[in-house]
């Protein structure tokens, strides 16, 4: 579809992680849906089928799309060219700020000029914004960031976040149809008071990036060329170290186009499901999960006492024997480590926090450890 | 010694069994259910007697039973595998991920009505289930072809340009139960038509470290691996099955045409088409209807995967009208007819011109008779005669009652 197609189209990006974010992001994309409708338009809300949500932490996404795409399910990458798409990106764990979203892409891939990005945190809108060109952005941007607290207003953080969200979208639909559609999904009194209240306070903060200040924008103009003559080697005939160094570069690539590249075709495919693991004793490039973390294991050398329980219960094998250190490409932060350690020398701190006393260099390295697997 | 004297009395089930352990099987799954459970107990007597050395494994279940050959086959074993019926169903689970996982384990399937409860009657439908999921599938004619195909499924099913799993469908007890003069192979002549079995990845940590039928993304790598398994199906039907059946025929003397069997075809107006052991009941028709003058033939297909389509073409191309004898059926599909029906109608659409075709379902396990094969052929005559396509090609045959 040409882009030009959907100029009418108001597109709303919820980006969460496992199972609670999922139906919390459906409850979100179905009362901006009802609101549309409220007002007299076409609405469809659906997730990205392709997510495993279900699995403890795994980033999910979730859209919601007022007007009539002409077709049943419209998705990003269907829309070219790629870019000027969204009017809104919702974020309900913070967590997806260091990371890549479900589909291996940047937060803000798509968006357009005037848009917003809306993040359930307590985090201030400018130390977003700094994330956002570390880790998030590729393209020019003119938009408004908004923060919001959404524990402050329900327990449920669905009406924090649908109150902000509601301010940014304003010009597209009416409050009072949210208020509507939140009525006649069934919502208590108590939830619509919170999604007024969060709506009062929503302050978005105005932003004016260029890419040239985005880093992944510079990571990427680098590299597409040196991309683009290792992926000509793609195809046939079956070849093992071709394979592996496919599967590498699809690894590390910066972006999801050049990721799409790397990943071998059929003819490169070893017969059978077979995937190539690394030598005793190394770990699996094809298979780095860190991606689903939100919460990541912090070890008190003072207090280790050297006993290996992590080392044994992590299911992941990705804490090292000796020393003890985590592998941070492989912990999905489950947490287990820091349950069975008695001393309790390993302790769960969320990404954000990880990253908020880290310099420049440190948050680089960190970045570079959560660069996404290939599959 | 002469060859008639070196043949021997075998039921289908003991041919098999004796191809099992001239093919070496490293690990054979069993699990009762008849008509299969003849050959488990014929490969469990040999093994008893030290006749042949292999790992036995009595599964829990179909589904323990095709579970344990796949993951016998990804270490590297030569496997063999069986059921029937709706215990064949209770094992596809595991058979899905022996394609995907291109583990060539061979199987056979007794073909047996799916319950009713207690029907063990003769159907196709469960050895047909796997028509889609990259098995491939042979239908023997007696006990002899069911040993030769024995050991052409592991030539073929381990070529590494293949690496598919194979299945021989015996038509039930017709050729299980039913015992027929056998030729033995010569050994020197197994060995170089089969040498062992070398995978080319197996689950070893003494040589390469790897794993198998790992977790798919489907937007990632999906389509990529059923490609993948249609290639090795292409190669099958091109080049593999081929020259396996040519490479047979020279070393036993023992010829058959790789896809296709062909009776009194080259003048046939009408032919009679279907699969397995109810062949030789079509070749004696045909041969009555050849008494009476009729221009009457008859083809057997041997492989249903890969499909003979191109074969089968060059084949009719001179017929009026066909007459599948079909051992299956597929409620509520085109015309109402049978699997094989829609199939061969599948495979003749782009002919020039094409034969009329019609359906005779034999459904339900009941035994199909002469007089039932007879009134088929008669309708069939009768409507290549009108020159225009039968107002109903599809007929429940031996149907007490209105055939609506």
């Amino acid at each position: 579809m040409v882009s030009s197609e959907l100029e009418d189209l108001t597109w709303v990006a919820i980006h969460g992680r496992g199972v609670l974010n999922t139906a919390q992001a459906s409850q979100i994309a179905s009362v901006v849906s009802q609101a549309g409708v409220f007002a007299g338009r076409d609405a469809s809300y659906y997730m990205r089928y392709d997510d495993s949500p279900e699995r403890v932490q795994l980033p999910l996404i979730y859209y919601a799309v007022l007007g009539n795409p002409g077709i049943g399910i419209v998705l990003p990458e269907e829309v070219e060219p790629v870019g000027n798409i969204f009017d809104a990106v919702a974020v309900l764990d913070s967590s997806m700020l260091v990371h890549p979203t479900s589909q291996r892409a940047l937060l803000l891939d798509g968006v357009k000029q005037e848009s917003s990005l809306v993040v359930n945190t307590s985090l201030k809108a400018d130390l977003v914004l700094k994330l956002v060109k570390k880790f998030n952005c590729a393209q020019d941007w003119d938009g408004k960031v908004v923060t919001v607290r959404c524990s402050k207003y329900h327990p449920n953080l669905v009406f924090g976040m649908i109150g902000a969200l509601a301010k940014v979208l304003e010009d597209q639909i009416a409050f009072d149809d949210v208020v509507d559609s939140l009525e006649a999904l069934g919502q208590k009194s108590d939830a619509i008071a919170a999604v007024k209240r969060s709506h009062k306070d929503a302050a978005p903060m105005r932003v004016s990036l260029r890419a040239e200040e985005c880093d992944p924008y510079r990571l990427k103009s680098g590299l597409v060329e040196r991309y683009r003559s290792i992926c000509a080697s793609n195809g046939g005939p079956w070849d093992r170290l071709k394979y592996m160094e496919l599967k590498q570069r699809a690894a590390e690539a910066p972006t999801y186009e050049l990721r799409v590249e790397c990943m071998p075709r059929w003819e490169v495919l070893a017969p059978g499901l077979i995937e190539f693991n690394q030598k005793p004793g190394e770990r699996n490039i094809g298979f780095k999960t860190s991606f689903a973390r939100s919460f990541r294991p912090v070890q008190d050398p003072r207090l280790c006492i050297n006993c290996k329980l992590c080392h044994i219960f992590c299911p992941d094998g990705a804490i090292d024997f000796d020393p003890i250190s985590v592998d941070y490409d492989y912990c999905k932060g489950c947490g287990i480590c820091s349950t069975v350690c008695g001393p309790k020398a390993i302790t769960m701190v969320h990404e954000l926090k990880a990253l908020e006393d880290a310099d420049e260099e440190e948050i680089l390295t960190i970045r570079r450890a959560l660069i996404e697997f290939a599959y | 010694m002469k060859a008639a004297i070196k043949k021997q009395m075998w039921t289908g089930a003991r041919a098999i069994a004796e191809a099992v352990r001239m093919a070496d099987v490293d690990v054979i799954a069993a699990y009762p259910i008849r008509p299969y459970t003849g050959i488990m107990n014929a490969l469990a007597s040999m093994i008893a007697k030290g006749e042949f050395q292999a790992e036995y494994i009595v599964c829990d279940s179909e589904h323990s039973q095709f579970e344990a050959v796949k993951h016998a086959s990804a270490v590297g074993a030569r496997t063999f595998v069986g059921s029937s019926g709706t215990g064949l169903i209770y094992g596809t689970e595991a058979a899905i991920v022996t394609a995907l996982g291109q583990l060539p384990v061979v199987g056979v399937v007794g073909c047996r009505a799916l319950d009713d409860p207690g029907n063990f009657g003769m159907e196709w439908n469960d050895a047909l289930l796997f028509r889609d999921v990259g098995w491939i599938m042979a239908w023997a004619r007696d006990p002899q072809e069911a040993l030769d195909m024995i050991l052409a499924a592991y030539r073929t099913a381990e070529d590494p340009k293949v690496l598919l799993p194979h299945f021989i469908a015996l038509d039930g007890a017709a050729i299980t139960h039913v015992a027929s003069p056998v030729l033995p192979p010569d050994k020197q002549h197994v060995e170089e038509f089969l040498p062992p079995y070398k995978p080319l990845h197996p689950l070893d940590p003494k040589s390469d470290s790897i794993s198998k039928a790992m977790h798919v993304a489907p937007s990632l790598i999906g389509p990529e691996q059923r490609k993948v398994l249609d290639v090795a199906m292409k190669r099958a039907k091109n080049e593999v099955i081929p020259q396996a059946w040519k490479l047979w025929g020279d070393l036993t003397g023992r010829r058959y045409p790789a896809f296709m069997d062909a009776k009194d075809l080259a003048d046939a107006e009408c032919v009679l088409l279907t699969m397995g052991a109810y062949s030789k009941n079509l070749e004696y028709v045909v041969e009555k209807y050849r008494g009476k003058n009729i221009k009457l033939g008859s083809i057997r297909l041997r492989y249903f995967r890969p499909f003979p389509a191109e074969e089968l073409k060059e084949a009719v191309k001179d017929t009026k009208a066909i007459g599948i004898v079909d051992f299956s059926y597929s409620l509520g599909s085109p015309s109402y007819g049978s699997i094989l029906y829609n199939e061969v109608k599948a495979a003749l659409y782009d002919m020039d011109t094409r034969p009329l075709i019609m359906d005779f379902i034999f459904a339900g396990g009941r035994e199909m008779t002469i007089p039932d094969l007879d009134q088929a052929t008669n309708l069939l005559i009768g409507a290549a005669k009108t020159g225009k396509n039968a107002e109903r090609p599809v007929r429940w045959m031996t149907v007490r009652g209105e055939d609506i």
